[in-house]
């Protein structure tokens, strides 16, 4: 009976061997670095927007603070938009035919919503409350980056699961005491006490990593 | 016409029950036979997996673009919308509730619409309404199903053709026209009962404008018999009212308290709080049923009188011989003397009689009451809630009859759906459309709007301003609590319409009524009213009347007809086929037989096994001139010789979920006796039909899965505390979640499974899966029976997931998708699942489901905006089940959290424990030795369902306590607050 391989046929399968293993172990590498890149998560991404608005000017020159317009953050899931009423509060004596403001008066002239994009979103079944983070330590800063810098809101953190799990596993490092949760660059002077707040906050850290803390 | 497998069948049963080692508890005859089907569904946890029907090529397809939608991309920069102006006190994503009152047969049950962001997402009771209490039946929780149903008509048409709203303005004017020249002559309008005192003063208004307008009042669930048999007794109509907080004993006589009655939920509540206050002061209630079909509330009794519909007459007028000793009553059922004697003996009892009884049964009852001195006691008359007292058959066949004389030019129709649920006979339909213009306003396009020549769509109750009034009298205030999902009408609107000639603001009318019955205030008032959703001091003044010397007309002849007797009944799930269209209520198991999307003929199972039926035999029906066939259904507890149909069901145009489902009972049903027909024929057509029933889907195994105690000694048995274990130990420094079940409490109304099924957006998933066993609801009502199928004992149990402290499920996971959290729950993590489905196959309780398609995108579950944004919408190959509402808990702590508090005892209710009218579920925390749960966990009735395997569930049960039948005193300790 005839031999079923050549003699080649061993050359050919260490050949395959030392240049298909790397290129698939390379492969893994790609996709694994890919997944872990700002890119893939939209970081430092931002998004046109009806009206040019500039946290820059508002929160950063002008100092407003970030409740004003975001007004639920302290309360609700959703930390709030402000209505077309807020933005008029300043904007019918400041600037107040600008064109880049027309959306805005439209708005409160026909009765319709601004509808800005978002460029924060987490998948439908993960959970994320604002108030009780904001209201346990967690400052806006922390997850939002510098904003009263940015003339184009971006993301600045990938907010994947293992991010968030960073600070739900220990969040001491994290947290800053009540008075300095709407501060803008704020540092502590010993990041050693940091962990008082834990308990000053009544944190239950066994339950932070309950799958259904966030899953639900 | 009996065939040999028939025989054999029932050979097999008869055979087991003879027998010493039969089964103490069965789910279904099939089970006491021992069939294989029986088997295999015992055996299997998917008993349907074993044989895959073929996919055809467009489900196919439907599940591949399902996937690929799965795989597809979420948008990564969704809306954030800026309100024009802000709402005072309004955070986004945060419910806001408007209470408001739905309708069922003409009487109101308040309710609390939460609604997220415009939308209404859920219904639960009112508790400052009378007739709710906070509580809700299936239908008041279905009907926000119902108001985002796809299938609602959306705009006017004129013989099938749509109209703009401009042109029915005009057609409205000529019709007002034709009233103020002819004075209304030939002008009929039928609506349903006018409960509502708006829209009574609104149809007062048409007829004083019109005083020639013909109105005519019906509705297919008649309470005719009730009204002559009131005016048999007193002379003038009267309605009954009960408190059964206050009653010692209750005989019913036909009537299903706890879900037919205009009080049903209230006297479900009171019923069981009597019962529990029973521990502390003379003893528990005591409730004799005498009933044809067996009802929930029978299931309940303390003792089950089961008689054929001719003998009520005759039991009734023997109970009335022996409390008076007037009355001479001839040959009396053996349970008389029992029930006359419990009435008697010094204790505060009342008589309850239901709708389908002759007028004399209801005047015997008045009789007894009167002896009782139940009056002032345990029962008030009052007032009739629906103030125009005509017969309704009476009325209708009226109208026929002018119809049929031509003398009708215009036939209004507002609301009602009487070309499909009018008695047979009358061809109502056809009758509609010899008028020459007739108009039907309706939510539907349906049997009745194809019949006339206009169809006017209406709002839905949600959409709506109204008010209504309650069983008691007192008046709910309708609101709407969306913006109107369609342009349309209420028949409020409708009737200001004709009487002013422009299209009223609803909300000005119901201010209107009111302004003229609140002197002073008004605004506050109003709004007031709008915040609690019930006008005060609106209930019903007691009436003081005596029974007349001459209401006794003398027992009615018994006929005794060859063939069987058919009675009606409304149906559990679909009422009187208006909720045919509404998918959680098609798939919902109907409390005794557990059959889903359709009905069948009820028949006694010595009665199916002399004609030879099995469950599933179409048998044809013949009753004069009407015949029907139907599936027949051997029902435990029947009795026999009589037949038992549903109504709601056959219908050819309440939509596509609706459509065609069961058969249409109505098409048997004579004006002359619509609730009872005697001498019907019955004979098998040979034929089968699939009847798809729960009764043996998720079937478990073990000792003891019922348990009762007696009234002297509470105590069940418990297995060994400390029994080993190789699951590992958890820690609990905060809450630890558990659940008791107080199996005495449930009435079986499945009002939990529809709550939990609008809670957390359980998918309905349409006939076929349903009948693979596949229905998704993570909470089930199991029913089981005990003892002989004539008359057995019948007993419910609500299984949620146990959240077993050693989960069986939780250690076989290959992926961890179902983990145990630091509260105690079974958390069950939906974007880790790969749906092995090994967790469901280890799970001896047989709680978890599997989507095994897209149920949630397929065709039954169109609507998302339902959708409760608290939950996430599980997609295709996940495993989901019962999670303790884990949404209401986390958003509870954060609460509390915020408040920096702890969650208080009754702070988390599940969806299931709010809807439950008896009050037979409580969630809380266990680790905390004061809540409630903790309390009834130390209970000597508390005890694990299949305790034996050790998996120490968090959901436990309390025993039912089996009452006898004589009246004993109860035992000198308080136990635990019961």
């Amino acid at each position: 009976m005839a031999q079923l391989f050549r003699p080649e046929a061993n050359a050919r399968f260490r050949v395959g061997i030392i240049v298909a293993l790397p290129a698939a172990i390379g492969a893994v590498g790609v996709v694994f670095a890919y997944n872990h890149s700002d890119s893939a998560w939209d970081v430092g991404q931002t998004v046109s927007q009806p009206i040019p608005f500039r946290h820059d000017i508002h929160a950063g020159q002008l100092g407003v603070d970030c409740r004003y317009c975001h007004n639920s953050v302290e309360r609700a899931s959703f930390a709030g938009m402000p209505s077309a009423q807020t933005c008029m509060t300043c904007h019918s004596q400041v600037l107040a035919g600008a064109s880049v403001l027309e959306p805005v008066r439209t708005s409160l002239a026909l009765d319709q919503p601004i509808i800005w994009n978002s460029i924060h979103q987490l998948p439908s079944y993960a959970r994320f409350h604002h108030g009780i983070h904001v209201s346990k330590g967690v400052a806006c800063e922390t997850c939002h980056g510098e904003v009263w810098t940015m003339a184009q809101t971006r993301k600045v953190e990938t907010m994947s699961m293992g991010w968030c799990l960073d600070c739900h596993r220990n969040p001491a490092p994290y947290l800053r005491p009540p008075e300095a949760v709407h501060a803008i660059g704020w540092t502590p002077d010993n990041p050693a006490e940091l962990i008082n707040l834990l308990k000053a906050y009544n944190i239950a850290t066994e339950r932070l990593t309950n799958c259904s803390t966030c899953h639900y | 016409m009996m065939n040999n497998r028939d025989t054999e069948f029932w050979a097999k049963v008869n055979a087991r029950l003879a027998g010493e080692n039969g089964p103490q508890l069965w789910r279904s005859l099939e089970e006491l036979a021992g069939t294989p089907e029986a088997q295999r569904l015992m055996e299997a946890e998917f008993p349907d997996l074993a044989r895959p029907d073929l996919v055809d090529r467009r489900t196919l397809l439907r599940v591949m673009a399902a996937s690929l939608a799965l795989a597809g991309c979420n948008p990564s920069h969704p809306p954030l919308y800026s309100r024009p102006e802000g709402v005072p006190g309004h955070l986004r994503g945060r419910s806001i509730y408007f209470a408001t009152t739905l309708e069922l047969g003409g009487y109101g049950r308040g309710v609390v619409v939460d609604t997220h962001d415009g939308r209404p997402i859920r219904i639960d009771g009112n508790p400052l309404h009378p007739a709710s209490l906070g509580a809700m039946d299936v239908f008041g929780q279905a009907e926000i199903l119902s108001l985002y149903d796809p299938d609602r008509s959306r705009s006017p048409l004129e013989n099938g053709l749509e109209r703009d709203w401009e042109t029915v303005k005009l057609f409205l004017a000529s019709v007002r026209a034709d009233l103020l020249g002819s004075r209304g002559r030939g002008v009929h309008i039928l609506s349903e009962p006018l409960t509502s005192p708006t829209t009574i003063m609104l149809a007062e208004a048409v007829r004083t404008a019109y005083p020639e307008v013909a109105w005519h009042e019906y509705s297919p669930i008649l309470d005719d018999y009730e009204r002559v048999g009131a005016a048999m007794a007193f002379g003038r109509p009267v309605e009954t009212v009960l408190d059964l907080t206050r009653a010692d004993v209750v005989l019913s006589l036909g009537a299903n308290l706890f879900l037919e009655t205009p009080g049903h939920i209230r006297y479900a509540a009171d019923f069981t709080a009597r019962k529990r206050q029973g521990w502390e002061t003379g003893g528990r209630p005591r409730l004799y049923v005498a009933e044809t079909s067996p009802s929930i509330t029978g299931a309940s009794a303390t003792e089950r009188i089961i008689l054929h519909p001719s003998e009520f007459e005759p039991f009734a007028r023997a109970v009335l011989a022996h409390l008076t000793g007037q009355i001479r009553a001839e040959a009396s059922h053996p349970a008389v003397a029992a029930v006359a004697l419990a009435l008697q003996a010094g204790s505060r009892g009342l008589v309850a009689v239901g709708r389908s009884q002759t007028p004399v049964v209801h005047a015997i009852a008045h009789a007894i009451n009167a002896a009782l001195g139940a009056p002032g006691q345990t029962l008030r008359y009052i007032d009739p809630i629906s103030p125009w007292q005509k017969p309704r058959v009476e009325s209708l066949i009226e109208l026929t009859e002018a119809i049929a004389a031509g003398s009708v030019s215009h036939l209004l129709i507002l609301g009602g759906n009487p070309a499909y649920d009018a008695p047979a006979g009358l061809n109502f339909g056809d009758m509609i459309r010899r008028v020459p213009l007739s108009f039907h306003l309706s939510t539907h396009f349906d049997e009745t709007s194809v019949a006339c020549r206009w169809h006017l769509p209406r709002r839905h109750p949600l959409e709506s301003w109204g008010d209504l009034r309650a069983f008691d009298g007192t008046v709910g205030l309708r609101q709407p609590t969306t913006m109107p999902l369609v342009d349309a009408l209420t028949p409020d609107e409708l009737l200001g319409a004709l009487a002013t000639g422009t299209v009223p603001d609803g909300r000005e009318l119901v201010r209107s009524y009111w302004r003229t019955r609140w002197a002073d205030g008004f605004e506050d008032r109003w709004l007031k009213v709008l915040e609690t959703g019930v006008v005060p001091g609106t209930a019903s003044e007691p009436l003081d009347l005596r029974l007349r010397e001459d209401w006794d007309p003398g027992p009615t002849p018994t006929p005794n007809p060859a063939g069987v007797t058919v009675t009606f009944t409304a149906d559990p799930s679909v009422w009187d086929g208006r909720f045919a269209n509404n998918g959680w209520l098609q798939e919902l198991p109907r409390p005794l037989t557990k059959i889903v999307w359709g009905n069948a003929a009820l028949i006694a199972p010595v009665t199916a096994e002399a004609l030879g039926f099995e469950a599933g035999d179409i048998a044809e029906l013949r009753a004069g001139e009407l015949t029907l066939r139907a599936p027949v259904w051997p029902h435990p507890g029947q009795a026999p010789g009589t037949v038992t149909l549903q109504l709601g069901y056959g219908r050819w145009a309440a939509g596509r979920v609706g459509n065609l489902v069961g058969f249409n009972a109505y098409s048997l049903r004579p004006a002359q006796q619509p609730w009872a027909v005697d001498g019907v024929q019955i004979a098998s057509t040979g034929e089968k039909q699939r009847l798809i029933s729960t009764q043996n889907h998720h079937w478990i195994d073990g000792n003891e899965i019922i348990r009762t105690t007696s009234e002297r000694d509470l105590a069940v048995t418990r297995e060994a505390a400390d029994l080993p274990s190789l699951y590992p130990e958890y820690p609990y420094v905060s809450y630890a979640w558990a659940m008791a079940i107080d199996l005495d409490a449930c009435i079986g109304c499945n009002a939990c499974v529809i709550a939990c099924q609008s809670e957390n957006n359980i998918p309905v998933i349409g006939p076929d899966e349903a009948a693979r066993g596949r229905i998704m609801h993570w909470l089930r009502v199991d029913r089981y029976y005990s003892g002989e199928p004539s008359d057995p004992e019948t007993y419910f149990q609500p299984v949620p997931c146990m959240h077993c402290e050693k989960a069986p499920c939780e250690v076989v996971c290959p992926v961890n998708a179902t983990v145990h959290s630091s509260e105690g729950l079974n958390d069950m993590v939906y974007n880790r699942c790969i749906g092995t489905r090994t967790c469901s196959n280890n799970c001896p309780y047989k709680v978890r489901r599997f989507n095994w398609f897209d149920y949630s995108g397929g065709e039954l579950n169109t609507v998302t905006a339902q959708a409760n944004p608290e939950v996430t919408i599980r997609p295709r190959g996940v495993m989901e089940k019962c999670t303790y509402c884990v949404q209401r808990i986390s958003s509870a702590r954060i609460e509390a959290r915020l408040e920096n508090r702890l969650i208080r005892d009754g702070e988390v209710e599940t969806a299931c424990q709010s809807a439950c009218p008896t009050r037979a579920i409580i969630f809380g925390d266990s680790n905390d030795p004061t809540t409630l749960v903790s309390r009834l966990r130390e209970s000597p009735r508390n005890y694990a369902l299949l305790g034996e395997l050790n998996t120490q569930p968090r959901t436990t049960y309390l025993a039912r306590v089996e009452s006898s039948g004589s009246p004993v005193s109860p035992r000198p300790v308080n136990v635990e607050g019961e």
